[in-house]
């Protein structure tokens, strides 16, 4: 009888794989994963201690430096914070501005999730499809903004500056050309037999085993947990929005997921576009003291600011909780625990969506 | 069978191949809507330091007297491009992409109001705080090394030992104290606000070039 061994299998902290530095170690026999850990440290940037003492001009560029793949929505949920704190009310366009870019940014973060899985499965040539339609997303930011990644848009009592028309114009062609070459990229996803069979069935996690490590963002819907904080929030509600829900839980599900989200992220923003009348995106305002804490729905789930300002609107205390570390840990504790291959470890965590940076901050 | 029956539909796409036929990257520009850093434009600038103020990162840009000449100077290791020094600027001194048109045509504001507090647990009256301040330098050009002076029209000067604020509503919130302290014992509170629609003339005495308390406009 041939003899198993046992043997602790480390991937990473440097992995062709990974866009980010983060260490797996994982138990296994022969191919089969018996227990996992990821191992966290690699790019702690201590960015909260630095918020401290200072005022919204200077946080607000902090809080988008957490995350470079999503910057947008760590802007909005600071500024919606103190905002709430403050009792400011954005102008309605300026509302609707606010998740027009939110949405982009969280088209890009969603196509940046699927390219880098469908390049763990070794299928590049889908990989760079999708990434060449990333940069699509990323033009039309900076066209919106001036800046591809940290556009720094959003302000307390509004957005910094208004959407003229013939950007508008050039967004809408954007997202029809965006809508027609995603359709056919999701249609070589759903009927590779490859895709199939690397992803199918493959890091189940099961809905029960979701809810209890409170799994969130399209890790979660892709079990069949409807849970996403744009339901909560009054812009969203105003323009319709119902969460995107999976039910088989493994990695086609989750891919599929953030796929039909972009499609949704196409639809919010012609709707927020139709719904935009002309006027003030500017409502001024300053921020007084006060402690809030505010939830927000990042690309890879819920986002928690918890944060105090003083007198002169400067920040005392800020905690900010994101989503990776819950999907970390259940990818390690639920999906890759009895994955059948080892193969398969980086395209199971990768279908999870990791973002490292903003997990240690 | 099927995917060897999609790659060959997929690669004799007539646009793939004329894509592949054909292929060239574009040349690298910069679209004139990116947000470069900073540059300066004709206007004169008056030493506001209302671009100072709102920076957000530490010593990205400095007014500078240089041939008699105030200019506002960019690090640009420094400088984050996020483009408020641009908004803030109420003489339309400083021009990134396109923020100088659009806020010209939205009428984009930024108006503060400054408070300094300084710490007396730390503050140890070094007098740095008073020497390099723009402003305290402009009313009492003999202000000493060690921040003290006479007059009591300046800011702040060390009075006793004790770095003593006299006049906070002169501040133009250019935290240059702020680098300049090796305690972290004086801050100089912003409180910062982003409206549309108004003009500069309105909201800060130190803008205005005509009136006899704006300090540092007397051009």
């Amino acid at each position: 009888m041939k003899k198993t061994v046992d043997i602790s299998l480390p991937v990473g902290p440097v992995h062709p794989l990974f866009k980010e530095p983060c260490r797996i170690k994982c138990e296994t026999r022969g191919e089969y994963v018996l227990s996992a850990e990821v191992e966290l440290g690699y790019v702690k940037k201590g960015i909260e201690r630095i918020m401290r003492g200072r005022p919204w001009q200077e946080v607000m560029f902090l809080a988008e430096r957490v995350c470079g793949i999503c910057s947008v929505i760590h802007n909005y949920t600071f500024i919606e914070a103190v905002e709430k704190i403050s009792g400011i009310t954005p102008p309605e366009r300026a509302a609707y501005l606010r998740v027009i870019v939110n949405e982009l940014d969280r088209m890009q973060s969603h196509l940046l999730a699927n390219y880098s899985y469908c390049y763990t499965i070794e299928h590049e040539t889908l990989a760079m499809y999708i990434l060449n339609l990333r940069e699509t997303v990323m033009d039309q930011l900076e066209l919106i903004t001036g800046a591809r990644i940290t556009c720094s848009y959003i302000v307390p009592g509004g957005v910094r500056w208004d959407l003229p028309d013939e950007k508008e114009e050039s967004l809408r062609v954007a997202l029809d050309h965006i809508d027609s070459e995603l359709r056919r990229f999701v249609r070589i996803f759903e009927t590779g037999p490859f895709i199939a069979l690397r992803s199918k069935g493959i890091g189940i996690l099961t809905k029960e085993a979701a809810e209890a490590a409170h799994a969130v963002g399209p890790t979660a819907r892709a079990s069949g947990i409807s849970v996403d904080c744009r339901s909560d929030h009054p812009t969203y509600q105003a323009l319709g929005f119902t969460p995107v829900v999976r039910q088989e839980g493994d990695n086609y599900a989750r891919i599929m997921a953030r796929f039909e989200e972009v499609f949704q992220s196409t639809n919010l923003i012609r709707a927020a576009l139709s719904r935009m009348k002309p006027g003030s995106v500017r409502g001024g305002g300053v921020i007084r003291a006060g402690a809030i804490q505010y939830r927000a729905e990042a690309p890879r789930g819920e986002l928690l600011y918890d944060l105090v300002t003083d007198e002169y609107g400067r920040i005392l205390e800020i905690a900010i909780q994101t989503p990776s570390i819950m999907n970390t840990q259940v990818c390690a504790h639920e999906m890759l625990t009895d994955a059948e291959s080892a193969a398969d470890i980086t395209s199971i965590f990768i279908s999870s969506d990791p973002c490292i940076a903003c997990t240690e901050r | 069978m099927t995917s060897i029956i999609w790659y060959i539909r997929e690669f004799l796409r007539p646009a793939w191949i004329s894509r592949f036929l054909t292929a060239k990257t574009e040349p690298l520009v910069t679209p004139p809507y990116f947000r470069d850093f900073p540059v300066t434009t004709e206007n004169e600038c008056t030493q506001c330091l209302a671009c100072m103020m709102i920076c957000p990162a530490p010593e990205a840009i400095v007014v500078v007297k240089r041939g008699g000449i105030w200019r506002p100077e960019i690090t640009k290791g420094h400088c984050i491009r996020c483009g408020l020094c641009v908004e803030a600027c109420p003489e339309d001194v400083l021009a990134s992409g396109q923020i100088l048109a659009i806020k010209k045509e939205e009428k984009l504001l930024i108006s503060g109001t400054y408070h300094i507090s300084i710490n007396p647990k730390t503050c140890m009256g070094c007098g740095n705080c008073s020497v390099v301040c723009p402003v305290n330098r402009e009313i009492d050009p003999s202000l000493r090394s060690s921040g003290t002076s006479r007059s009591n029209e300046v800011i702040m000067r060390v009075d006793t030992g004790q770095t003593k604020v006299f006049h906070e509503e002169k501040c133009t919130g250019c935290k240059t104290c702020e680098e300049h302290c090796p305690n972290n014992a004086i801050r100089v509170a912003r409180v910062v606000e982003a409206t549309e629609g108004g003009s500069h003339d309105d909201i800060h005495p130190h803008f205005r070039k005509d009136d006899p308390a704006g300090i540092l406009c007397r051009a």
